[in-house]
């Protein structure tokens, strides 16, 4: 029982905690290890509170940074007792009387400053998502290593790097002044983007990466609260829950992917697009749009749908790519659009759209040659698109994805 | 704390010394880092001449040789460095994008170990 209970303070109140043991302390490292320890301390304190019954003290946030405050400090002292070779007294064990005097309200919420540390421009790209999801929404090491597919070590190194040089280069931990604010946010915001593009990508939401989707939607939530005035902030909030309040009709009952057009609405949790409804019309409220505020557009255009009896919204679709591009031209986009133009122009002005793409950029992007196979079998060019089809399905797709492609290059060449 | 300011320039941008690029940024220069005396923060750094005048000592398996040029041929070249006491990294990068350079270059910005200067 308190085991579970301790598993879920950790884990919803570890990034503030460990966000405000580091604003203090200026160490990362230290808040890490300080609220590890306390962790530990609870595993052993929390199952004598049979006071209160449940064995947990009232207020598990309080209780973790009052007890990591104390190993923070204790740790320290060790430090500069090692160098003085003095012992000294140790901290009095923390007691169910932690439980009765602390408020969480007292915690410092330095969540967003400890958000722009981790997505400094100054941390490597490859471990900014990976340093965000492990500080900030307490995932292990473990976890982020197999959504971002690399070996538990190699993950593991990357962030003891990051954390060396948020500390050797003297990274401030600070929300940064006006002058540098839109581009630092804007490297906060890629970072989640590629964060949860990971978690996204598994239609399947059982594979690895869909893992931290939860994580996602609370951390955008943590981030419009404290940026309430940010319009790319609120849009991305919006995206995140657009797209996961479709997870339930991704799949089929075969369990092969279903793409948005066929997705059935009544399956869309209605709660989150509501959610989503409202960020979408605060960030608009703004009057300043960006591209993610075009993408949330985009994704609201889809929610919008009542019922597969409703025609598709592809015209207003294609009308917000065309207005993306204006934002963010690139490659992506334009083969996302062509999806569009498909339907509202036709598969030969879609086919010449894709073709006039960098192919050499797509060679191993998996939906480039899924776009290019559903466009050369709309236009009866079926040994092409069995070829392009089995590109696709060389380069390794999800277990949904694969299901979905093979059972549309044989619609095109029946066995 | 303090951080080196070290520039990266392709040297053949500014033809001769006395040439007009060269006047126009060392004038620069000298604006720069007189704003850095005034708010106190220069610690010190120097501008170098051309790789040209370059000798390398390098010392393989313990035994030293000269070689007459910079310590590696590249497109860009060491042309000079300053050194800076502000309070963290995003003060540092600031003053690296305030630096004179001609249109390409590059400043790369490190930490100071502690005491060494």
């Amino acid at each position: 029982m308190a085991k579970g209970l301790l598993d879920q303070a950790a884990r919803t109140h570890g990034g503030r905690v460990i966000a405000a043991l580091a604003a203090r302390f200026r160490d990362l490292d230290l808040a890490e290890e300080a609220f590890a320890d306390a962790c530990l301390k609870a595993a052993q304190v929390w199952p004598r509170l049979s006071s209160e019954g449940d064995g947990a003290p009232r207020d598990p946030a309080a209780w973790l940074y009052a007890v990591a405050q104390r190993q923070a400090l204790d740790r320290l002292r060790r430090r500069v007792t090692r160098a003085r070779h003095v012992p000294d007294p140790p901290e009095p064990p923390p007691s169910a009387e932690d439980a009765m005097t602390d408020d969480a309200r007292l915690i410092p919420d330095e969540r967003l400053r400890l958000i722009f540390v981790c997505c400094h421009p100054a941390v490597a790209p490859d471990a900014r998502a990976a340093l965000t999801l492990r500080l900030v929404c307490g995932l292990t090491t473990q976890e982020i290593a197999r959504a971002f597919l690399v070996s538990e070590p190699t993950l593991a190194q990357r962030l003891t790097r990051a954390k060396r040089k948020i500390a050797d280069a003297g990274i401030p931990f600070e929300v940064p002044g006006p002058e540098a604010w839109s581009e630092r946010l804007g490297a906060v915001l890629s970072t989640l983007e590629v964060a949860y593009a990971k978690a996204h990508e598994d239609a399947a939401g059982a594979g690895a990466h869909a893992g931290y989707a939860r994580e996602m939607l609370d951390l955008t939530a943590v981030l419009v609260e404290l940026l309430p005035g940010e319009p790319e902030c609120l849009s991305f909030a919006a995206l995140v829950r657009y797209a996961e309040a479709r997870r339930p009709a991704r799949l089929d009952e075969d369990g092969a992917m279903t793409p948005l057009s066929q997705q059935d609405p009544a399956l869309w949790r209605r709660p989150l697009i509501a959610e989503a409804e409202t960020l979408l019309r605060r960030a608009a409220r703004w009057r300043r749009p960006g591209p993610r505020q075009l993408q949330a557009a985009i994704h609201a255009a889809w929610c919008g749908r009542a019922s597969l009896a409703e025609p598709a919204p592809w015209p207003t679709v294609l009308a917000l790519y065309d207005a993306l591009l204006t934002w963010r031209d690139d490659a992506v986009v334009r083969l996302n659009r062509a999806v569009a133009v498909a339907e509202v122009s036709g598969p030969a002005q879609a086919l010449a759209e894709v073709d006039g793409l960098d192919s050499a950029l797509f060679r191993d992007f998996g939906p480039f040659h899924a776009v290019r196979a559903d466009l050369l079998a709309r236009l009866s060019r079926g040994d092409e698109a069995v070829a392009a089809y089995d590109r696709a399905l060389a380069l390794d797709p999800a277990p949904a994805e694969r299901l979905w492609l093979e059972r549309r290059r044989a619609e095109v060449a029946p066995a | 704390m303090e951080y080196a300011l070290v520039i990266y320039e392709d040297e053949a941008v500014y033809g001769e010394e006395g040439s007009q690029v060269w006047l126009d940024i060392f004038a620069q220069h000298e604006a720069f880092a007189a704003e850095l005396v005034e708010k106190g923060l220069l610690r010190g750094g120097a501008g170098l001449k051309p790789t040209n005048t370059a000798t390398t000592v390098r010392k393989v398996a313990g035994q030293h040789a000269l070689h007459d040029g910079p310590f590696a041929e590249s497109k860009e070249q060491l042309g000079g460095f300053y050194v800076i006491e502000v309070p963290d990294l995003d003060a540092a990068l600031a003053w690296a994008r305030k630096l004179p350079l001609t249109a390409d270059g590059a400043v790369e910005v490190r930490p100071v170990l502690a005491g060494s200067t």
